[in-house]
């Protein structure tokens, strides 16, 4: 398939990595230019470079990962012709189907190829792929792409409608992976160009239910077995740091906090009516902070320094809260760090913790996959009195 | 273009053999749906327990799926079921319900005793069956799908019928899920098949792997190696890792032997010089036969130590597979440097937690490409005609995976310094990230700012990558 060479060379396909959304490929054409939004590069300055290697603009603005092609990442970065299979459902249909190094597989619709791609890597140069597309423009770009990818060798491409016109295979195929709008249309064919010297397998890929029954149907008449269907889908989490969750206990000490606040400034406010009312001449200004020291000694330590030795307004009083919560929140920080000290020797505790969760928006539904299995015919005699009760579970 | 254009028959090589042999371990499911795992030896007796015994020749050259009987301690071969059997033709509509069915009543006349009585005159389980139904007072007034369920679990339990499971891997990965998760991890079989497309397993390849997971890893690999390339696995014991998974897979041993060599996590130290007996003893001292083979053998040890050794530090490796019991980073770290670039790094684990401190520790370092968190989902569905839906019981998780891409960051336009794997950090990266277009400083996390909105983590992401 692609270049497997550590250096990258004149006329590899490399994929050109500019951020996770965006990922293009490209055929390394020296004489070309790459110009995006991260940057203009000459297709040359990659020549010799390994795969892999981060690549800085000629204006030292931007830079691009050049990457080497992997079915994944050319699943990422292909032209959609079609909408297009990706790697849950890729990789699961791989497994059902058995297939690996030297299997022949049949697949159709080839669509935008991304299937194809991922089986010509797992058969190898030993296996085959029979790939059908209906539609003459799509099959024809395919057919480029697969040269292009030195994949000639084991992928045959034909432009038909395999539910008219079937295969043209007879007992060649190890498995069978029907993307199609009417799958049971093509089943008998299918069945018809899987080997019967050894069990094969049949996937077909469609997104309604109403199909997936129809195929059952035709499945089960075709004399296919073990008939089951998988949903499979991929996650993607979003990973995030935030600070160490804060104990309870420390919101309890600050509410308690603010509210002996409260009760002073309330406190205040009466002594303050009352010397206006009896005693408006200020000489009683030392008579109140008294009061205050009295019952409240543990907070006026703490509001000394901004209060000297006049009453403060509600302005002030707000001020002198917030200033606490600020103390409170500081303290909260160190706190960890004060604990652990306290407890073991250990180095201090992250002041952060990496969290996940699946991100806002996921693929909810692909297609329902449909499996089933063609043995190899009986031998001839059939056994007396076979039991009408068979073994399989359903 | 036509396809029938014929192919040279090339022969196809298989992992395994394509029938039951003498010395495999089989998987072979059992009517109340179970799957076992049976040793077949020639001229040996199977036994199953209450299905009773057969002997195991005649399973010899069997292929796999088959479905037989157990009478009189011999074999018949029953055709596969299809879907007529399970109910075809049921009624779109029934009028049945279980209106005028109540718990508790005396519906079944025929007693255990009569039922042992009829087992040990060799009835086979559908007479059996079949007589219980005609007793049974209120069966008629049971929906279709009611009986159908009724005598699939008399079925269940009078039923002396198997089915031989081929060993693929997606089978011998389901049994080990069903019967032991934990043991290999919670690698559901979505969940290796993931990693084994993401770590871009070809034949030919050339791979590391830590595989804690009972070898369904290094199974996977294998199978998809076809026997070609090279696999080095990192243990944590001084003797070749067991990796009991593969004993299901009944690889021949074309496709182990010359792909897969282990070394453990001493002998994986570059620096560190393992302590062998010495193999370079003169001739005169060596006394007997046996010595001398013992010396022979003691070389052969020792020299396919060094060259596991030599392959591992040559690095280059297309892609590393990791699924332990310990810190993930310690391990990329000793690793990552054999790494050829834009090779893949899969690291599964059953807990997030692990892969979410992983992943925020490789995207500070510029050598890892879009590191990713994923977690697997898998539904399975009962298709019967009119019964079509999800299993009511479902695996709850099948583990998480990170993958990320080893990339080179010390390269300048037009430089033409070729850079070592090991410099996968290199501090040089700066000069190039310098030209990043600004970034909020919140999305920087070593900044100690307390509070990292999504949004900002979405845009350091875009940087990164």
């Amino acid at each position: 398939m692609w270049s497997t060479a550590r250096e990258i060379a004149a006329g590899d396909t490399v994929i050109i990595w500019l951020t996770r959304d965006v990922v293009q490929h490209l055929v390394v054409t020296p004489g070309k230019d790459f110009n995006s939004k991260f940057g203009n590069y000459r297709h040359s300055d990659f020549i010799g470079l390994p795969f892999g290697s981060k690549v800085g603009s000629r204006s030292g603005k931007g830079f691009i990962h050049v990457l080497r092609p992997t079915p994944e990442l050319w699943t990422m970065a292909l032209p959609h012709r079609t909408q297009i299979l990706y790697i849950a459902d890729i990789s699961f249909i791989i497994s059902y189907l058995d297939i690996r190094r030297g299997s022949r597989v049949i697949e159709a619709g080839t669509g935008s190829g991304s299937f194809s791609h991922s089986v010509a890597r797992s058969i190898g140069s030993s296996g085959r792929l029979w790939s059908y597309e209906f539609h003459e423009a799509r099959a024809k770009k395919a057919r480029e792409e697969f040269a292009q990818h030195g994949m000639s060798d084991i992928v045959t491409l034909t432009h038909q409608n395999v539910c008219k016109d079937g295969f043209n295979l007879t007992d060649a195929a190890d498995s069978v992976f029907l993307d199609l709008p009417a799958p049971w249309d093509a089943v008998e064919h299918a069945k018809q160009a899987l080997r019967k010297d050894r069990t094969t397998r049949i996937c077909c890929f469609s997104p309604c239910m109403e199909q997936v029954l129809r195929t059952v149907s035709a499945l089960n008449d075709a004399g296919f077995s073990d008939i089951t269907m998988y949903e499979t889908l991929l996650r993607p989490h979003d990973v995030t740091q935030v600070p160490v969750l804060q104990p309870i206990s420390e919101i309890e000490d600050k509410l308690k906090k603010a509210e002996e606040i409260r009760e002073i400034k309330r406190l205040r406010q009466i002594a303050a009516g009352q010397r206006s009312h009896e005693n408006p001449h200020g000489e009683k200004r030392k008579r109140g902070v008294d009061i205050n020291e009295q019952e409240a000694p543990a907070v006026t330590e703490a509001e000394d320094s901004g209060s000297g030795k006049r009453l403060k307004t509600d302005d002030e009083m707000e001020d002198a809260t917030l200033s606490q919560d600020g103390d409170v929140s500081r303290s909260l920080d160190a706190a960890p760090t004060h604990i652990a000290h306290a407890g073991t020797s250990s180095p201090a505790p992250p002041t952060k913790i990496s969290v996940s969760k699946a991100i806002t928006e996921v693929r909810g539904h692909t297609s329902y996959l449909t499996f089933a299995t063609l043995l190899p015919p009986m031998p001839q005699a059939p056994p007396e009195d076979a039991p009408s009760l068979g073994s399989e579970t359903v | 273009m036509s396809a029938s254009t014929p192919f040279p028959p090339t022969p196809q090589f298989d992992t395994r053999e394509q029938t039951v042999q003498s010395g495999n371990t089989i998987l072979i499911r059992l009517p109340n749906g179970d799957t076992k795992a049976v040793k077949i030896d020639k001229d040996s007796t199977v036994s199953l327990g209450r299905l009773g015994g057969f002997h195991a020749n005649e399973l010899l050259n069997e292929p796999f799926g088959r479905t037989y009987d157990i009478v009189d301690k011999k074999l018949t071969l029953v055709p596969p079921r299809t879907l007529a059997e399970v109910g075809r033709f049921f009624p779109e509509d029934t009028d049945a319900t279980n209106e005028l069915i109540n718990d508790g009543e005396f519906v079944q006349p025929l007693t255990l005793e009569e039922i042992q009585a009829l087992k040990q005159s060799g009835a086979h389980a559908s007479e059996i069956i079949k007589m219980q139904i005609e007793q049974h007072a209120n069966y008629s007034l049971k929906t279709e799908y009611s009986k159908e369920k009724y005598k699939k679990r008399k079925e269940a339990k009078y039923s002396k019928t198997f089915t031989t499971i081929e060993p693929t891997l997606f089978n011998v990965c389901d049994y080990w899920f069903k019967k032991d998760q934990a043991r290999i991890r919670d690698i559901r079989v979505d969940a290796l098949s993931q990693i084994l497309n993401l770590a871009n397993i070809r034949p030919g390849g050339r791979y590391i792997a830590v595989d804690d997971a009972s070898g369904v890893l290094v199974s996977g690999i294998l199978e998809r190696m076809g026997g070609l390339g090279r696999l080095i696995t990192i243990c944590n014991i001084d003797s070749p890792p067991p990796y009991p998974v593969m004993v299901n897979m009944n690889f021949k041993s074309e496709t182990v032997t010359p792909v897969l060599s282990s070394l453990n996590w001493a002998t994986a130290q570059r620096d560190h010089t393992p302590l062998v007996p010495p193999v370079d003893v003169p001739s005169d001292q060596i006394k007997s036969e046996r010595q001398k083979s013992r010396l022979n053998k003691r070389k052969a040890a020792t020299d396919l130590l060094n060259g596991t050794r030599e392959d591992l530090f040559a690095g280059e490796f297309e892609a590393l597979i990791v699924a332990s019991d310990y810190e993930p980073f310690s391990i990329l770290e000793r690793l990552v440097p054999y790494l050829a670039g834009s090779a893949s790094i899969v690291v599964q684990s059953p807990y997030v937690q692990v892969l979410s401190d992983l992943h925020t520790k490789l995207r500070a370092l510029p050598g890892y490409l879009c590191p990713s968190v994923t977690e697997v989902w898998l539904r399975r569905y009962q298709v019967l005609p009119g019964r079509t839906h999800p299993t009511m019981n479902t695996s709850g998780s099948g583990g998480f995976i990170l993958h990320a891409i080893k990339v080179y960051v010390s390269r300048l336009c037009g430089s033409t310094r070729v850079d070592l794997g090991v410099r996968y950090n290199d501090e040089n990266a700066n000069a190039i990230t310098s030209h990043r277009r600004p970034k909020a400083s919140a999305s920087n996390s070593s900044n100690g700012v307390s509070t990292v909105v999504a949004a900002d983590v979405a845009m350091a992401d875009a940087d990164d990558d």
